[in-house]
């Protein structure tokens, strides 16, 4: 392959709920003062295409929907080895549901031109659907392979496997495809030095950094407004409520002879007419 | 008759064996559709279905949609979405509401049918329910009115202690996709009946795109975590990969049994994604879970908490799964484990 692939990698800024700061005690998190980070699915989807530009050469640009502070994302994805990045920010996709979102990042992928592979994470931890790199390929009219593990491009053609339920599918395609990268698949490797260096010297000069990282809005990439945001959304959140707490009916054992905790446990749970007895072998 | 169109649930079959969430999603379809007054129709895609059809009526479906085909012998996204976008387009009007499982199989077909109807989709609820909704956007007037008879798509909302309400009253099929493990499933009657209709699909070209080289079952003895009765998993408190073998030590002394674990030991590296409970794992609901050092976040805790009995080891005396498990012991994991599957066998075994 001569010039390599032309890969896009969507990634998004999340919320880091395992940090304290932000997390109120309810669990809910307050996004205004919560930590923020890289979607760890999506450092997965980086790796893939860190590694196929590896393997067959080309270009990688990493794709972000979000507002300003997104940019951050972008920068990190820099420091791992993306050649690119464009952050597709637009006070209008806000509250965008994930067929509105797939549309803006589907148009984005368009506007890149000629992209070979669209790489995405599985899934975002605050989203959590998995649905918008299906709907992006839909769209695109590609095919698609989600809960991809491993995956190399031989005589062009993308052979990958899939988890499924009770195992693995082992799939062959080729390019342009979408591919969602499970969170089993190689981990992203560590940050070259020489990639941090150059981020750092890029950040000191704005004009350099703001060609590297492009910031487009929706006119850029030629979206359709009515189809994003609350009104391209076929979906609202109507109401939320907590989960039911059922604290308390815990029965703890804590004494000091962990064999006798065992046997007091075991017999209670015996006693209680749980229906575990018919299990044991 | 009802002012409603039917519901839809697309079954969900691997190698001609309907998996669980196929009787989950019937059984809440049935009571939608009961409140909906309409009726229920199952669309099933695949080859060699056999007596499958009969088993969806029996298990819920009013009527069978049958796509039964070679090219659907095995599933790929392209050729089993043609063969439901086909189906649900031969119907006069769109369907009320659709459900798929979410599912390996859900997860990856259910996105593109609603993107081509380009209508709403719900992930991974976890209850479903009919209701009327009022819309009082400012942003989106088109929109504002008083809807009735709703799907009303219930998840748990993101790493956090929520569940939320989603609507898409504006477009039907009103879509979503539910969890194994967290519906009700349709109770059996081999004395029901209904209609089987077998549809014709026209694949293109183009639906051949990706070619399934080879399908590899699990190899393991270990069960399917979704049909597992017990299950036993372990967190990041084992501190590395090798306390999978306590794990799976104390599940041997179990039938029907299966390693679980949490996400945090997932992402380490210590145990496949496959074993992974948890919101962005699998949804269980066996008759006994074990937690070992597992603390119990509301990630791992929405996948779990409606298993029978549940039993949590963990040093920490403060850890948040002793707010919900049923039975705790606080100690090294270690050294309860090995403890536990011997006072099981000399309790309880047959």
């Amino acid at each position: 392959m001569g010039n390599g692939y032309k890969m896009a990698v969507l990634i998004k800024q999340v919320p880091d709920t395992s940090s304290a700061a932000g997390v109120n005690p309810d669990g809910t998190v307050d996004r205004a003062r919560a930590k923020r980070m890289i979607n760890p699915f999506d450092k997965y989807a980086l790796q893939k295409a860190i590694e196929t530009r590896a393997s067959h050469g080309g270009e990688i640009i990493v794709v972000s929907m979000g507002p300003p502070p997104a940019m951050e994302v972008l920068v990190e994805a820099l420091e791992y080895g993306a050649d690119a990045g464009y952050l597709l920010s637009d006070r209008r996709l806000a509250a965008s549901d994930t067929l509105a979102t797939a549309y803006a990042l589907y148009k984005t992928v368009v506007y890149l031109k000629d992209v070979d592979i669209v790489f995405t994470g599985l899934q975002t931890t605050d989203g959590d659907t998995a649905q918008t790199g299906p709907q992006i390929a839909e769209r695109l009219d590609v095919a698609q392979i989600t809960y991809c593990e491993t995956m190399e491009i031989v005589d062009g053609r993308i052979h990958a496997s899939r988890i499924i339920d009770g195992g693995i599918q082992k799939l062959e395609t080729a390019p342009p495809a979408l591919i969602t990268v499970a969170n089993s698949a190689s981990r992203l490797e560590h940050k070259k030095f020489t990639n941090v260096h150059m981020v750092k010297k890029l950040s000191r000069d704005k004009a350099e950094m703001e060609k590297r990282i492009r910031v487009v809005t929706l006119d850029d990439i030629g979206a359709e407004p009515e189809r994003v945001g609350l009104l391209g959304s076929p979906t609202v959140v109507g109401k939320t409520w907590k989960l039911g707490e059922k604290g308390g009916s815990c029965k703890l054992f804590k004494g000091d002879k962990p064999s006798h905790e065992v046997e007091l446990l075991v017999n209670a749970v015996a006693s209680e007419g749980r229906g575990v007895e018919e299990f044991v072998l | 008759m009802s002012q409603y169109e039917d519901i839809v649930v697309i079954a969900d079959q691997i190698q001609n064996d309907l998996r669980p969430i196929t009787f989950e999603l019937l059984g809440a379809a049935q009571t939608l559709a009961a409140k909906l007054d309409v009726k229920v129709r199952a669309i099933v895609m695949g080859h060699n279905l056999g007596s499958i059809p009969q088993d969806l009526i029996h298990n819920g479906a009013d009527s069978v949609y049958v796509v039964d085909q070679p090219e659907l012998a095995e599933y790929t996204t392209l050729t089993y979405r043609r063969a439901a976008i086909s189906v649900i387009e031969s119907f006069e009007r769109p369907p009320h509401i659709a459900l798929c499982g979410a599912t390996t199989l859900g997860r990856d077909l259910a996105p593109r049918i609603a993107s081509h109807f380009e209508t709403g989709l719900t992930a991974d609820c976890t209850e479903l329910d009919i209701g009327d909704y009022e819309h009082k956007g400012k942003a989106d007037p088109s929109k504002t009115g008083t809807y009735n008879n709703c799907l009303y798509a219930i998840r748990p909302s993101f790493g956090e202690s929520l569940k939320a309400r989603i609507l898409g009253p504006w477009k039907n099929p009103q879509m979503a996709t539910a969890r194994t493990g967290a519906l009700i499933p349709f109770v059996t009657d081999t004395t029901r009946t209904g209609r089987i209709v077998a549809i014709k699909v026209k694949f293109e070209e183009s639906d051949f795109r990706v070619k399934v080289i080879e399908t590899v079952r699990a190899v393991s003895d270990a069960l399917d975590l979704i049909r597992a009765k017990v299950i036993v998993s372990g967190g990041f408190g084992l501190g590395g990969p090798e306390g999978f073998d306590v794990v799976s030590d104390l599940a041997s002394v179990f039938k029907e049994s299966a390693v679980g674990s949490s996400r945090k030991a997932v992402d380490s590296g210590w145990i496949p994604y496959s074993h992974q409970v948890g919101q962005t794992g699998k949804t269980v609901r066996p008759v006994l879970y074990i937690a070992l050092g597992i603390s119990g976040a509301i990630q791992h805790r929405v996948g779990m908490s409606n298993s029978g009995t549940i039993i949590a080891v963990n040093k920490d005396e403060k850890a948040p799964i002793f707010q919900f498990a049923h039975y705790g012991i606080v100690g090294d994991l270690y050294d309860i484990a090995p403890m536990l599957k011997e006072q099981f066998k000399k309790s309880m075994a047959s």
